[in-house]
């Protein structure tokens, strides 16, 4: 009788669930938000025979924000696509070192072969190899704040300065004012 | 008294010849079923990928659930004694990654998170996927004596590390690699059964690969499939087509219509029928599978058999399934697409059900 029973509850649920999940309400449609579509770098070099400022975009780069802007669907290489999070990357890099360490333990304690030493160095060498690759991928480094902050100066001895920059695609503002150059500055 | 023994001797190699002859027979008749299903599978995946994927999952996507069920139910012990951690961590596992997963589509409608934010919820799940599977290798390993199964860690955060680098490929990985599982259950099963048809069935995985090239060689260049309405366009984004634009949709398409045939033609055919065909062993205790009887006699399942067992809740359950496997078939006579996306979530659970019972028969 009570098998019986929970079966009919079971059922009960079961026919219920697709009603009462049609009758969640529709999710608040989120504000558009404000995208980086393209990460590169950007050198700010004073040049005191200039008339006018340029920004200068290479032919690769501008290919790309083009592909941007148009909104097309681009196919993005494995590097590209492990470039663009940076998460991802260094977790993958931390599951990638533990995976090399467990290898290890689990080497150190097992007994082997001579053809078994040979695999292992190759898988090892391939592992380190891999590892590296991702560590030069990651694109690991000091924030953005720490490359710009010698800017000022920089300016004022007319030395180059170099740093990333991403480029984002904002809403257009109420002030007319086209492009807008955010350089981050910590005070001291 | 001589002759007497001759004419027994006789009898008995007459007997024994037979038993080979037919032996071989069997044989050839198992491989030329197997060998004939698959170019069946691959010719209909290449003609006509779309209709096949449709027609497949209409027809078998329920009843080879209930089967693989009934197979788990047959294989799961009455009392799990040293193997209790083991199945504690698959139940729990199964359950935690069925819910999670199936909260992943409800939590997407939302629109809480961005597509990178979703790549990271991915990976995550992909993690604990592995992480639940690495533990298992290691528990099953520690009933093995005579083997080291430790090394289950490394390969585990390996596989891990990869699925951070790309998480949408490896849950395509999974699409691809969950219907060659079953091929894995089918070989371990033969073992234990059918030892002879064991070199038979490895000819034919050896052919797997031709055919496979094969329709990479016809299907490479085709055109792609339409996918202007919404049935056609899930079914092309569940073979990859999004992820992979540079390949024809409909090679996509075909391959994992061509493997997900195979699959259930193991666990519809193959293994209902190696069940009917083996012999009972001699001297068997209520505790070990019986086989040999219909699938719908609830001695063949020591869970039923057994005196300690459940034979009513094993009954329920088993009535359960069929009553599921009838609600989905008016689901894709109702709507099928939607009956699609919901089948293809839920499926996870048996997806992962597999893994436990995979890792027992090793």
């Amino acid at each position: 009788m009570k098998q019986f029973f929970s079966l009919c509850v079971l059922c009960l649920l079961l026919a219920t669930a697709l009603p009462a999940y049609g009758d969640i309400a529709r999710p608040k449609p989120s504000p558009q938000k404000s995208r980086i579509v393209l990460h590169t770098s950007l050198t700010i070099v004073p040049d005191n025979k200039a008339y006018e400022a340029r920004l200068q975009i290479s032919q690769s780069s501008l290919q790309e924000l083009r592909a941007a802007l148009a909104d097309t669907p681009t196919n993005p290489t494995m590097a590209q696509a492990i470039t663009h999070s940076s998460t991802r990357t260094m977790l993958a890099g931390v599951f990638m070192f533990l995976s090399l360490a467990f290898a290890g333990i689990w080497l150190a304690r097992s007994g082997q072969t001579r053809s078994q030493k040979i695999v292992v160095a190759l898988l090892m060498a391939t592992a380190m190899i891999s590892a590296a690759a991702i560590l030069t991928r990651a694109n690991a480094g000091p924030p953005g704040s720490y490359l710009w902050r010698k800017l000022p100066q920089n300016l004022g001895k007319g030395t180059p300065t170099y740093g990333g920059i991403d480029i984002e695609i904002v809403p257009d503002s109420n002030d007319g004012s086209g492009m807008k150059l955010i350089i981050p500055q910590r005070p001291n | 008294m001589e002759r007497t023994a001759n004419i027994e001797l006789a009898a008995w190699r007459s007997s024994e010849a037979a038993l080979v002859v037919n032996r071989q027979l069997s044989v050839r008749v198992f491989a030329s079923i197997l060998l004939a299903c698959a170019l069946l599978s691959a010719v209909l995946a290449s003609w006509v990928p779309l209709q096949i994927s449709i027609v497949t999952v209409f027809l078998f996507a329920g009843p080879h659930n209930w089967f693989e069920l009934r197979y788990f139910l047959m294989r799961l012990p009455v009392r799990f004694g040293k193997s209790r951690n083991f199945f504690l961590v698959a139940f729990a596992g199964i359950g935690f990654l069925t819910l999670t997963y199936i909260s992943l589509p409800v939590l997407y409608s939302f629109g809480l998170w961005t597509g990178e934010a979703w790549s990271t919820i991915l990976a995550t799940w992909n993690t604990l996927l592995l992480l639940w599977l690495g533990v298992l290798v290691w528990l099953r390993g520690k009933q093995k004596s005579r083997r080291d199964w430790s090394w289950a860690f490394a390969a585990t955060l390996g596989l891990v590390s990869l699925n951070w680098l790309q998480p949408e490929f490896f849950s395509l990985a999974i699409v691809y690699l969950h219907p060659l599982i079953a091929l894995w259950f089918l070989d371990r099963h033969l073992r234990r059964t059918r030892p002879a048809w064991l070199r038979a069935y490895h000819r034919c995985l050896c052919l797997l690969p031709i055919l496979i090239a094969g329709m990479v060689w016809k299907s490479s260049q085709a055109a792609a499939l339409p996918d202007d309405n919404g049935l056609f366009w899930r079914i092309t984004q569940h073979a990859g087509a999004q992820l992979l634009p540079n390949v024809s949709s409909h090679l996509l398409v075909s391959i994992h219509v061509f493997l997900e045939m195979l699959h259930y033609g193991v666990w519809l055919i193959a293994l209902p029928l190696i069940a009917r065909l083996a012999k009972p062993a001699n001297g068997e205790s209520p505790s070990t599978p019986r086989i040999g009887g219909s699938i719908w006699d609830l001695k063949t399942l020591p869970l039923a058999r057994h005196p300690r067992g459940f034979p009513k809740l094993i009954a329920a359950m088993l009535v359960f399934g069929l009553f599921v496997v009838a609600a989905l078939w008016f689901g894709f006579s109702r709507d099928y697409s939607t009956t699609r996306d919901v089948y293809f979530t839920v499926a996870i659970a048996h997806v992962l059900a597999e893994a436990p019972f995979l890792l027992k028969m090793l």
